[in-house]
């Protein structure tokens, strides 16, 4: 410390150096003295410290709970290890794996697993042998309708917030209220909003609608003849089909409906925000330029406003696809204690598979290659996104 | 907006044959271009003045966003009524038929009016494994789940903006790329091997799984405090060093106040996160455990309250509130924050 007040102003030079290198050859052509260059190093090498104490905690954050935590889930998904039992500590099992490696099944039994047809042990669907995963991956994928509706919807709100009217932070602010609030409060309200006699039946004029026993219209239920609410709606009591037996896809698709209802209104300001703030960077002398030239509104909105706003766009949807993918809590807390174990297939997206079998099962290898299959998913639609982006942009 | 005035004028005043073509307008489409007119839109009869248009557009545009302002806060008012139904016993549908106002509050019936929420704190224990969970100590517990982890992790995440955005050292770019590239690394994917670390370090059940790990602090967060720190001039941190000071106390007295919008943004954004994190509680950490969040509770509470759900909307009620109340107060810089992630990208 010491020395740094007494070297000051070689210091200052050196760090205007490091800054700027072309400016750093020119210092050292113009002054080569070999006196100086101590202090230069001496500067380095606090640099250096620093750097690297400042990162260190994040950089063991990161790599203790992403990196290794990645790789050891990659290794361990080839094995059967478990907690079942006497269960072995993590470190034990990576060193030990070849010995964890199902014998008959070989290292890709899990992935196997994964696109097995079997039957579900839950009384519902005990008729359709099913592969799971898919049902799992198609509710996920299902959920993602909410994207497109979204966007819209937020575009739409956001041109609005951006005309230069009064209160417009404060339409702002009401929008984001769905974002902070905690999700759990959130389905426990939109559980009972959705009710037979609740709100949206009311404003639907649902509320008299009959099929079997039971008045209003079932979003969310527990159906012993699951295709009744279709045969109600489509007037047709002889319907036949797998569509109308099976509960995942009749009442199922009635339900996913909540939760793309629920996620489009909780997401809604947070898209919001991010498209007003991509709408006061459109460049406003291309605006007038083109309303010179005689474009109308909706010209001006395609032509000049939407290609701006294209990054912004982009952004919103890679973020929102591998967010939608990662979706858990709402369709599990929906269904919770309205279905239990036979309505989780119905709603809940892929991640409940990989707390099913990881977690609740302590099935530790299979979990593990279940989210190292969720990786592959996101990171080949991810890929998928940019390239689309490279080849819009050609 | 001037140069349209102009435009609109010339229109008007110059050909005189759009004035003969006028006369051949039957007096029914007149009349529809009067009316029409009145609302601010131009029909070839009568051209509309730009302040009505602007008028009539405004108020268009209040009724569309009042209308989906609406939406957004109706289900927070209905939390409210509901929260103050009776549903003991017989009313248990009247919170299922409820619109504005409850048919019956809990004084209706001679009980307190917040007759659900002290439920919630009285009665709705968790008895488990001769564990004894009250309502407060989930809070206290979400208390510390979403301040220790917060205000650790976000001094942590700036030391680490400041080193990548102002500190020049060798490898500093490969290193901040390392970093960011597990951004791409999806949770579920290492949740397991995550939980298997934690119960072998015995972190589940005292909850330190959900205050460890956030102490780290997180790449994105990084990430944006480091995008705000590149807008400080570094000649700031020169004219420091040059006084002698090191660069911890730089950092300590020059660039934590200096960088403090945000950080206080995302700090707040990941209270917010912490505060509501259902999925962490529930995944790590057992549910016969004392340790449980706040949102965990609240779904072990749910299963067992069946079809008096009053208490369970007077939970969301109080569980939403004090997230609401820190969004209230620094709504302007949350949304600060957020509209530069917008503008950046």
């Amino acid at each position: 410390m010491e020395q740094e007040v007494t070297t000051s102003v070689a210091e200052s030079v050196a760090a205007e150096a490091v800054l700027n290198p072309a400016e750093d050859a020119v210092a050292l052509e113009a002054a080569p003295q070999v006196k100086k260059r101590k202090p230069i190093n001496q500067q380095k090498l606090q640099d250096n410290l620093w750097g690297w104490i400042f990162c260190v905690p994040l950089i063991i954050g990161t790599v203790w709970f992403v990196y290794v935590a990645f790789i050891l889930a990659f290794l361990l998904s080839f094995t059967t290890y478990n907690g079942t039992g006497t269960s072995m500590p993590l470190m034990e099992a990576v060193a030990k794996m070849g010995t964890l490696i199902d014998p008959k099944q070989g290292p890709f039994i899990w992935y196997k697993e994964l696109f097995t047809f079997k039957a579900s042990t839950s009384q519902l669907y005990s008729r359709f042998a099913t592969v799971e995963m898919w049902r799992y991956l198609f509710n996920t994928v299902f959920y993602m309708i909410g994207i497109p509706i979204g966007m819209i919807l937020s575009m739409f709100f956001a041109v609005c917030m951006s005309r230069d009217i009064r209160g417009g932070n404060l339409f702002r602010v009401l929008y984001y209220l769905p974002c902070v609030a905690s999700s759990i409060a959130i389905v426990f309200t939109f559980k009972i909003l959705f009710k037979e006699k609740g709100v949206i039946n009311e404003i639907l004029g649902l509320t008299d609608f009959t099929q079997g026993n039971s008045d209003g219209f079932l979003w969310m239920a527990k159906a012993p003849d699951p295709g009744k609410t279709w045969k109600a709606l489509l007037d047709n009591p002889d319907l036949k089909g797998e569509f109308y037996e099976d509960p995942y896809w009749c009442q199922g698709i009635i339900t996913k409906c909540v939760i793309i209802v629920m996620s489009v209104w909780k997401g809604l300001g947070g898209t919001i925000i991010l498209y007003v703030a991509g709408l006061s960077g459109v460049n406003a002398a291309t605006k007038e330029a083109a309303q010179i030239d005689g474009a109308n509104g909706w010209q001006i909105f395609w032509k000049v406003t939407m290609p701006d706003l294209y990054p912004v766009i982009f952004y919103n949807i890679v973020t929102s696809v591998i967010g939608g993918l990662q979706i858990y809590a709402e369709p599990e807390l929906l269904m919770s204690t309205s279905q239990a174990a036979d309505g989780f297939m119905t709603t809940s997206g892929y991640v409940a598979l990989i707390y099913r079998y990881g977690v609740n099962r302590k099935q530790f290898g299979q979990g593990a290659a279940y989210g190292i299959f969720l990786a592959l998913i996101i990171f080949v639609l991810t890929l998928f996104q940019f390239w689309l982006d490279s080849r819009n942009k050609d | 907006m001037e140069n349209e005035n102009v435009l609109n004028e010339e229109i008007v005043v110059a050909p005189e044959a759009e004035a003969e073509e006028k006369q051949q307008y039957s007096s029914l489409r007149y009349a529809w271009g009067a009316f029409v007119a009145f609302f601010g839109f131009s029909t070839r009869t009568h051209r509309a003045s730009k302040q009505r248009a602007k008028l009539v557009q405004d108020i268009a545009t209040y009724l569309v966003l009042l209308f989906g302002a609406f939406i957004m806060v109706y289900p927070f008012w209905w939390m409210l009524a509901g929260s103050l139904t009776s549903t003991e016993g017989a009313d248990s549908s009247l919170l299922y038929t409820l619109i504005w106002w409850p048919e019956r509050t809990p004084a209706g019936d001679g009980r307190s009016l917040f007759y659900n929420y002290q439920y919630f704190f009285n009665q709705a224990l968790i008895p488990s494994n001769g564990v004894y969970l009250t309502y407060w100590r989930a809070v206290l517990n979400n208390l510390i789940y979403s301040i220790v982890p917060v205000v650790v992790g976000v001094i942590t995440s700036a030391s680490a903006a400041f080193s990548f955005a102002k500190i020049q050292w060798i490898g500093r770019n490969a290193v901040f790329f390392f970093l960011l590239a597990a951004v791409m690394i999806p949770g579920p994917s290492v949740m397991i091997t995550q939980y298997v670390m934690y119960s072998d370090l015995n972190w589940q059940e005292n909850g330190l799984v959900l205050i460890i790990p956030g102490m780290f602090g997180s790449i994105m967060t990084a990430f944006f405090i480091r995008q705000f720190l590149f807008g400080l001039p570094t000649s700031i941190i020169e004219a420091a060093k040059i006084d002698g000071a090191g660069y911890f106390r730089i950092f300590c007295q020059f660039i934590l106040p200096l960088a403090m919008p945000a950080i206080m943004a995302q700090g707040l954004l990941s209270f917010m996160g912490c505060w509501n994190n259902y999925m962490g509680s529930f995944i790590m950490i057992p549910s016969q455990s004392e340790a449980i969040n706040l949102p965990h509770a609240m779904f072990i509470v749910s299963t067992k309250l069946g079809e008096n759900q009053g208490p369970n909307i007077a939970a969301s009620v109080l569980c939403i509130i004090p997230v609401m109340i820190l969004f209230a107060c620094f709504q302007k810089l949350i949304i600060g924050s957020l509209m530069l992630t917008g503008s950046k990208e």
